[in-house]
């Protein structure tokens, strides 16, 4: 769904910056502008937006205290801070914000604010978890054969057209079916979309290598998987908050 | 002080007579003398004042015992005497005089901290000049180190402060020269960096908590080499490896940038053709090893060793900045070690515990 947007900045270059973006994007269908909190809320009041994106100093009512009043509506937009200060970060999400966006923005950490204000929209899908775990390997045909591929041998996935190939120690196997139908079964048991056309096990990533050019890969023991830009932040996050977590123990890791 | 007559034979009534300072319990004496020490830790205007004032009249056995700062408003123990006015008339004669006023049984000694007035010591009641004028000495020499203690805190924590990496003025000259120049040419690449750079001024130029994590720090580097790419061009060409399981390792701010910013200044810029760096951070048994590897000029090793020791002048502080930085989170094993020879380039390897009690990001 496309959304609705409000942008909220006093400094008129940073406004028009801002909405430049959201124009540009496909995710945002209508953006509306305020140069101050109290023409945004009185905007809130007799519109209604999916997100609204707040700049934290503004005078009289700074954002925060905008974004405290929006959240007693009955239906409160979606809140994304923009500021060019990350000390403001914790109150941020304390308030419930779904993202925190500094300034300049970059285009792909917008696009990515907007996914997320998206997920958090209830969306007319069936649940994923009608098959518990029943993918937890996968039915492979090599030489007239059937065999199960264990979903902890997979140390990435790569798409190809209807099929994916699924990369293990015992070699690549290739199994009819979307990559982002996988992605839905697998993505709770740690595989990250790092790509359009590729997943990887989080666990399985030995490093992650950048080169001169910018390009980012997750190193494997069966391969190097192409990260995109706007997938990084998210991989680099699910590492921090695994390695956090202790769930990168190499010991674990089956051959 | 009175010894009881019918009470004889006294068995020490030379002691007896000495009350307060009896010899009779050190332990007791000494103890209140620390506690009052402890109470006048922050000063006349500290929160241990009115505690302080309690002590100082338990010693001294008087009625009432005040303290002023330089307002002249006393903090009293237990209560203020009857004639309360008389007393603040007292505390302001001799806020005014600087010298002991009033007479027995309302006494008053101003106390001079390190030679300037700091306030007023007010007792009431049946006690020895002497006794008040010991007790007044003593609350001096508490104030006096508790100032001390004060300012070599501050000394410690500006030495910190000192310590943290600068922002280099080569670098953002040259970064902003390149952006500026892209402009019109490269509108959106120039846009690109422009916002690098507010991304690498933004990180260095934290200041909130100490720590980071070595995600942020290669993170930041990333960053950093961005637009160093975009101001050597051809001339860098570098490789980042990172194992995920040291990603959430607690480490000082900036400890990775100015090991990389060394090796593009000393390995690379002063050569001709492409230079190679690369950055490398693993997990090594309980540490997490970080590396930063040129192919440039090397040096010879004696000189890496004046460097880090800080004697390599003006241009390779940073160095020596980062070394002495771990040295004191982590203790004297942890500090930067160099392997380097002419022609052999440069590696410099940072070895830091995973697990470290007390060190946490930010």
């Amino acid at each position: 769904m496309t959304l609705s947007v409000l942008a909220v900045d006093d400094v008129k270059a940073a406004l028009d910056e801002l909405c430049r973006l959201l124009r540009e994007s496909p995710a945002v269908s209508d953006v509306s502008a305020a140069g101050d909190p109290l023409s945004a809320l009185r905007m809130i009041q007799n519109g209604r937006f999916d997100a609204v994106f707040l700049d934290i100093s503004m005078p009289g009512l700074d954002g925060l205290e905008v974004a405290s009043l929006l959240t007693k509506l009955s239906e409160p937009p979606a809140i994304v801070f923009v500021t060019a200060y990350e000390q403001h970060a914790v109150a941020a999400f304390g308030i419930g914000a779904v993202d925190y966006l500094l300034k300049p923005i970059r285009a792909e950490r917008l696009a990515d604010a907007l996914m997320r204000i998206n997920r958090g929209i209830p969306a007319a899908r069936p649940p994923s978890e009608q098959l518990p775990d029943a993918m937890a390997a996968l039915p492979v045909e090599s030489a007239g054969r059937t065999r199960y591929v264990r979903r902890g041998e997979v140390m990435f996935v790569e798409a190809h057209g209807d099929y994916v190939r699924l990369h293990a120690m015992s070699g690549v196997h290739v199994v009819r079916m979307p990559i982002s139908r996988l992605e839905e079964y697998w993505g709770p048991a740690g595989f990250v979309r790092v790509h359009r056309g590729f997943l990887v096990a989080l666990d399985a990533v030995r490093e992650l290598r950048s080169d001169s050019v910018g390009g980012l890969l997750a190193h494997t023991d069966v391969g190097d998987v192409p990260v995109s830009r706007r997938h990084a932040r998210d991989l680099r996050e699910s590492l921090l908050a695994a390695a956090r977590a202790g769930r990168l123990d190499r010991s674990e890791r089956r051959v | 002080m009175a010894v009881s007559a019918d009470r004889a034979p006294d068995p020490a009534p030379a002691r007896a007579r000495l009350r307060p300072w009896s010899r009779a319990d050190p332990v007791a004496v000494l103890s209140a003398a620390r506690h009052i020490a402890d109470e006048l830790k922050d000063g006349l205007t500290g929160s241990g004042v009115r505690a302080a004032a309690r002590g100082v009249r338990r010693l001294l056995e008087a009625d009432r015992v005040g303290l002023a700062d330089l307002s002249g408003r006393p903090v009293w123990a237990p209560a203020p005497p009857d004639d309360e006015q008389a007393a603040k008339d007292l505390v302001e004669e001799v806020l005014h005089s600087e010298t002991k006023g009033g007479r027995p049984p309302l006494v008053a000694l101003p106390l001079h901290v390190h030679h300037e007035l700091a306030g007023v010591l007010v007792v009431y009641g049946a006690v020895r000049r002497s006794a008040i004028r010991v007790a007044a000495d003593w609350i001096v020499e508490a104030l006096e180190r508790g100032m001390l203690e004060a300012s070599a805190e501050q000394a410690a924590q500006a030495e910190l402060r000192a310590l943290r990496a600068e922002i280099s003025p080569h670098f953002v000259y040259n970064a902003l020269t390149v952006i500026s120049a892209l402009v019109s040419s490269e509108p959106d690449r120039s846009r690109e960096l422009m916002i690098d750079f507010a991304d690498y001024i933004r990180y260095s130029l934290a200041r909130h908590g100490e720590y980071t994590t070595v995600a942020d720090e290669f993170h930041a580097i990333e960053t950093y080499l961005a637009l160093q790419r975009a101001v050597l061009g051809e001339r860098l060409s570098v490789q980042v490896r990172v194992a995920p399981e040291v990603l959430a390792v607690a480490l000082p701010y900036l400890v990775l940038q100015p090991l990389v910013e060394n090796a593009i200044r000393h390995g690379i810029e002063p050569r001709t053709g492409t230079g190679h760096v690369v950055v490398r951070g693993e997990a090594e048994g309980n540490d997490c090893v970080i590396s930063v590897e040129d192919d440039g000029l090397g040096m010879d090793p004696a000189l890496a060793e004046e460097i880090l020791a800080g004697r390599g002048g003006t241009d390779s502080v940073g160095l020596a900045n980062v070394d002495r930085r771990l040295r004191s989170v982590y203790g004297p094993w942890y500090g930067l070690v160099v392997e380097t020879a002419p022609g052999e380039g440069t590696r410099v390897v940072v070895r830091i515990p995973r697990f470290q009690p007390g060190v946490m990001p930010g």
